[in-house]
């Protein structure tokens, strides 16, 4: 039930789109259903020399990927880390609450000059937006670790680093795993708004912006719902894992 | 807000007398003027009654008449006073000097290959139109509610409003020095350029060696090969047709190289809009060259403050502003003169200048002053916007967002 119940508000938004945009008639306000469709339709026609909808799509996603694997990277030893250790805790957190506010995109300029133009300016910028919440849900994961299960091995007599890899980190895969999700959807979102700093040529965000250009809204939208689709079937694969491999933590009480 | 405008109006009288204009008229309605950061921007805007017209480089000028949302009522080398624009300095070619010491022959061979590509783009108008067409719009169809346009047909249009030259000669410099003043009193200019003479200010800004050794190197036909650079170059250009010789030299490669043996070969020459070629020179590789677009000038320029890139095909206020700053870069020619545009909406009265002016009046008349978007403060566009609107009587106010 809960799926039909879902799309009929999609579906009237489309109605209502297509009303709205005949009545405005100004295609630079919204732009006729008639006129995105095909665009969605084509997704490997080339778009105004910036490759296709496909392509630019590819680009998006490895540039999301390579800043995503960096943050995993750092973050989750980080996060185990400082769940772990009250005095590594202690040390790190004013710093990370310091620069945890900065919205990742205000970094352009700096990305820029550090990394110069091109991908691994991108990658750092979503290396930051994907970086706190997976260091966060981290270290609340290991934190949230019943004790009696750490004390249970630690009679057993496993050492700090058999704790720590049998116990601590499959005990908080499942918080990780949040951070993973919400960490990846940040990571999409920063993609885009880096592909709008200067020197790029490729990527769903430089299609939208390049657009715009020549008030070509309706390509525009259409690089917004692709946008759109790519983040919910990630969220979607994301959650499958954690119901598929993480039920057990709503049952264990 | 009242002292505002005094001091506006104060600053632009000097302005004007700086510049040798002595009729300072009393101004007679105002007119709002609307920072848009970018020329992309501004069909939106104007579709969306935002504002009621802009000053834009081409080919975004053409898109408003194609769209049907706007017409032009003047093209940038007409505006008033009378004669002061034509042929306007536009965009230039500037190369960091770091690279001038360095490699003088890579620079040399580059300013050839702009050179040769320039005269090709006189000579061949139409095809160019084509490859600019192809570079910014894949040769794609603008779509615009129930129109449909081809954006060979939008470059078709624009071209002939671009006048494409590159000799630094002493009337385009003395061009560049009025744009220095007007920078001045916008502001601008508080470094390098802040004081200077109109002589220091040239020895400061230019370097015309490479274009006379390029053009004397095309003269005999004979190039002289730079040695080969082991790290990439970077060449920073906007997306217009101002800069239709890099466009050109990329995708006419093969022309220039069977018929001068040095050009900028595409690696993918596929691609609409290729980011890396090969500058050969007598058939061998020198150098490896990533083509980097910028939506404006700063932009570009801040990417050659940072060695991002090593030579830029930019408007020359910002240009100017950043040399005024440090950046280490010369300007070695012209890339075009002229190529902008004044737009108004469909439904304005304005048919020409004069006609504008007097609408522009009875707007503030009726306490609704016209709101005119400008690509950046500081642009070519928004200063040749603002002396136009002071020499027939109006008064700027910044709109404040």
């Amino acid at each position: 039930m809960r799926r039909p119940l879902g799309i009929i508000l999609p579906i009237l938004l489309l109605i209502v789109w297509e009303i709205a945009a005949q009545s405005i008639n100004n295609q630079f306000i919204l732009p006729r259903l008639e006129t995105v469709v095909p665009v969605l339709l084509a997704p490997t026609v080339d778009i105004l020399g910036t490759g296709s909808l496909v392509h630019n799509a590819l680009v998006s996603l490895e540039r999301v990927g390579a800043g995503f694997l960096v943050a995993l990277a750092i973050a989750i030893p980080l996060g185990v880390g400082m769940g772990w250790s009250r005095r590594l805790d202690a040390f790190m957190d004013t710093t990370i609450q310091l620069f945890r506010p900065i919205p990742p995109l205000a970094w352009g300029p700096l990305a820029i000059a550090w990394f110069s133009v091109g991908i691994n300016s991108m990658v750092f910028i979503i290396f930051l937006g994907a970086f706190f919440p997976v260091l966060l849900n981290t270290i609340d994961g290991v934190r949230s670790i019943k004790r009696t299960w750490v004390e249970v091995a630690q009679t057993l007599g496993a050492s700090e680093r058999q704790v720590l890899a049998k116990v601590v980190l499959p005990g908080a895969l499942p918080t990780i795993w949040t951070g993973l999700r919400v960490g990846f959807g940040i990571a999409w979102m920063c993609v885009i708004a880096a592909e709008w700093l200067p020197g790029t040529t490729s990527g769903l965000g430089y299609l939208t912006l390049y657009a715009y250009n020549f008030g070509q809204m309706h390509y525009i939208i259409a690089g917004m719902i692709t946008i759109g689709i790519i983040g919910i079937a990630f969220d979607f694969l994301f959650r499958s894992v954690e119901d598929r491999w993480f039920c057990w933590r709503g049952l264990e009480r | 807000m009242k002292g505002m405008r005094l001091l506006l109006f104060g600053c632009l009288a000097v302005l004007l007398i700086a510049a040798g204009c002595t009729t300072t008229q009393q101004a007679t309605g105002d007119v709002g003027i609307l920072d848009a950061k970018t020329s992309g921007a501004m069909p939106t805007l104007l579709a969306t009654k935002q504002i009621d017209g802009y000053i834009a480089w081409q080919p975004y000028v053409e898109v408003a008449p194609v769209a049907h949302i706007g017409k032009v009522i003047t093209y940038s080398g007409s505006l008033p006073p009378d004669d002061r624009w034509k042929n306007h300095p536009c965009c230039v070619l500037a190369a960091s000097t770091d690279l001038m010491d360095r490699n003088p022959a890579l620079v040399d061979a580059m300013g050839a290959v702009t050179i040769l590509a320039t005269r090709y783009v006189t000579d061949h108008p139409a095809e160019s139109a084509d490859i600019v067409a192809d570079w910014l719009a894949g040769k794609g169809n603008f779509t615009y509610g129930n129109i449909t346009v081809s954006s060979v047909e939008v470059l078709n249009r624009a071209f002939p409003t671009v006048k494409f030259v590159n000799e630094p000669s002493d009337a385009w410099m003395n061009g560049q020095v009025e744009f220095i003043y007007a920078l001045r009193e916008l502001k601008t200019l508080t470094g390098k350029l802040a004081n200077t003479s109109d002589a220091e200010s040239k020895a400061i800004l230019f370097d015309t060696g490479p274009y006379n050794r390029a053009n004397a190197m095309i003269g005999t036909k004979k190039f002289t090969a730079p040695p080969a650079e082991a790290n990439p170059i970077g060449v920073g250009y906007l997306l217009s047709d101002h800069d239709a010789s890099l466009f050109v030299a990329v995708k006419k490669w093969q022309y220039f190289n069977d018929t001068y043996g040095i050009a900028l070969k595409p690696r993918d020459p596929t691609a609409s809009k290729p980011d890396v070629a090969d500058l050969l020179v007598n058939g061998k590789k020198v150098a490896e060259v990533k083509l980097i677009p910028g939506s404006a000038g700063p932009q570009l320029m801040q990417l050659a403050a940072t060695n991002a890139i090593q030579f830029a095909f930019v408007g020359n206020p910002p240009t100017i502003t950043a040399i005024d700053k440090g950046t280490s870069v010369k300007i070695l020619m012209a890339l075009n003169t002229e190529g902008s545009g004044v737009v108004v909406v469909t439904d304005s009265p304005a048919t020409d200048w004069n006609s504008f002016v007097q609408w522009a009046k009875e707007r503030s008349a009726a306490g609704n002053p016209i709101k005119m978007a400008v690509p950046g403060k500081g642009s070519i566009q928004d200063i040749m916007l603002r002396y136009a609107l002071e020499e027939s009587g109006l008064s700027i106010k910044e709109v404040q967002v």
